[in-house]
């Protein structure tokens, strides 16, 4: 009984634990799960984000010229799982959380961005371009050699090595 | 005296989640009750059938808010049994972080509670606000005051560096002044062991019969703890005691409960200065093959099972789990019968209730 009156004073001389908000600043922690950023020169269009996503907030369009990837904040569960999973980390989750919004709004809040396809040096056939962060992921460094392979699609990639091979052959 | 019928539930302002009660009562006492769950079923087992093995680590999070780590955790330990996946041991240690820091928030959430039922609102809301420490601890560590999403297949997703092991380490100092303190209140306050002392017995034969799991059985003196009985992650390297209390009362299942919690906070400090360095996942993508599997571990509220069955693709074919107020709301029967009405919500909440978990 006693015990408590003591816990009550301590707190009432404490004052409030609230935070003031929204009229004072609020308590945000580094690495907080928030708002999802896409760094669309950072994708390489694994789509592994798009597969272990648990509310489908995450989809892709591949159209001839460009990939579109679209994520709506009203279906993602900010689990992060994307992130984790995402080798380049074009898809990271900030520490933003003011999502609030109006009704109207709703179809608006989504991170969208595009990955314009390139053609491909040896056919001609557009493809994915390999993001550098891939290369700095793959490689540590880069030479001239892997610079150009990185420019073929697999199929030409696939037909200069099988001639690199046949030259160490003869 | 006569007997008549009176319905609590399943919206009950001292209930924390929606369930029906039919109690037979004769003047003051319950003779008799009958338990009707099914108010908050949603279909999650079927939806877990549809979605591959990555999505369903974030839809079991979702299951419940309070043990909202153990069901992930235990889930993927399940797909790691099945394709004898060993985690890197910096994981494991890991683990048990997440576990244990969920245990402590749960466990002060469910004798926060028991305050606000008996009338103590003050106790309620210091025992939150002592709470809020641990809150923050998640937020900072995870960066979510809820949902950890500490784990994928194959390990963690998060790490300790040492500046947040630090704050860890501070924060868990903070906590066992709190802890110490309030457990003291428990034991001593003569408010609360007014309302709670001989409320709701669960003799320890009816708690084996009924099969009890967690804080619920150890009240009844019953020692078990799947911690220490089939030991995973790294509870095999940890040094803890199983707490356990003999009275079976009301006030005896929140005294496990606060002592647990004690014993969460040395836990979580052992697993800061034992945790090796090393990798926190394993870096391939898993191999899940055909087969079953079982996992089990020690959630906050007692023994939670899950079971697995895979035909080799990457959505599971059959995916169940057995949690802990499954079989400890049977034992109602035996903790309300001979008690006062008055108490109904003080002993329901006394074996922790999670109705979302088990219905899901």
């Amino acid at each position: 009984m006693f015990s408590f009156l003591k816990i009550l004073v301590r707190n009432l001389i404490q004052g409030p634990s609230t935070d003031p908000f929204p009229f004072g600043e609020t308590f945000t922690p580094e690495g907080l799960r928030g708002r999802v950023r896409f760094d669309a020169s950072a994708c390489v269009g694994c789509r592994m984000c798009e597969h272990v996503c648990a509310g489908g907030a995450i989809r892709f369009e591949q159209s001839e010229s460009e990939l579109r990837f679209t994520l709506w904040h009203n279906s993602c569960t900010f689990c992060g799982l994307c992130q984790h999973y995402c080798k380049t980390k074009a898809i990271v989750l900030t520490e933003d959380w003011h999502l609030s919004h109006r009704q109207e709004e709703k179809y608006a809040m989504v991170e969208q961005g595009t990955v314009p396809l390139a053609p491909c040096l040896g056919c001609g056939i557009s493809m994915i371009p390999v993001a550098d962060e891939l290369m700095r992921v793959a490689y540590r460094e880069t030479n001239q050699d892997i610079d150009r392979l990185r420019r073929l699609c697999p199929d030409c990639r696939r037909k200069l090595g099988i001639k690199g091979v046949q030259r160490c052959k003869m | 005296m006569s007997s008549y019928t009176i319905p609590v539930g399943p919206l009950h302002v001292a209930l924390e989640e929606p369930m029906y009660f039919r109690v037979e009562a004769q003047g003051e006492m319950v003779v008799g009750l009958d338990i009707t769950a099914g108010h908050v079923h949603r279909g999650i087992e079927a939806l877990a059938m549809t979605r591959n093995f990555y999505q369903n680590i974030t839809l079991t999070e979702r299951l419940c808010s309070l043990c909202s780590n153990s069901h992930p955790s235990t889930y993927c330990m399940a797909l790691e049994n099945l394709a004898s996946i060993r985690i890197p041991e910096r994981a494991e240690y890991l683990r048990v972080i997440a576990d244990e820091i969920k245990r402590v928030a749960s466990n002060l959430f469910n004798c926060a509670i028991l305050g606000h039922i008996i009338g103590f609102d003050s106790l309620f809301k210091h025992v939150m606000e002592t709470r809020e420490i641990m809150q923050d601890v998640k937020e900072t560590i995870y960066g979510n005051r809820m949902d950890l999403a500490a784990n994928c297949i194959g390990g963690v997703k998060y790490d300790l560096d040492e500046e947040r092991s630090k704050y860890l380490w501070q924060q868990m100092e903070r906590m066992k002044k709190h802890l110490d303190e309030i457990y003291a209140l428990y034991c001593k306050n003569s408010f609360v062991r007014l309302r709670t002392e001989g409320v709701g017995v669960l003799s320890k034969e009816d708690a084996l019969r009924f099969a009890v799991v967690g804080p619920v059985a150890r009240g009844s003196g019953i020692d078990y703890d799947v911690r220490q009985k089939s030991p995973y992650a790294a509870y095999d390297r940890l040094d803890f005691e199983v707490q356990t209390e003999n009275g079976g009362d009301v006030l005896c299942r929140a005294k496990v409960r606060l002592r647990e919690a004690q014993q969460a906070v040395r836990l979580i400090q052992q697993c800061v200065t034992d945790m090796p360095a090393g990798p926190t996942c394993i870096d391939t993508p898993p191999e899940i093959p055909a087969g079953e599997a079982i996992a089990k571990s020690e959630a906050p509220r007692g023994e939670l099972i899950y079971y697995l069955r895979t035909d080799g693709s990457d959505i599971p074919e059959r995916l169940k789990w057995r949690v802990p107020s499954y079989m400890n709301w049977d034992a109602l029967k035996s903790m309300l019968v001979g008690d006062k009405i008055s108490d109904i919500a003080l002993i329901v909440n006394s074996i922790d209730p999670c109705i979302s978990c088990t219905e899901r």
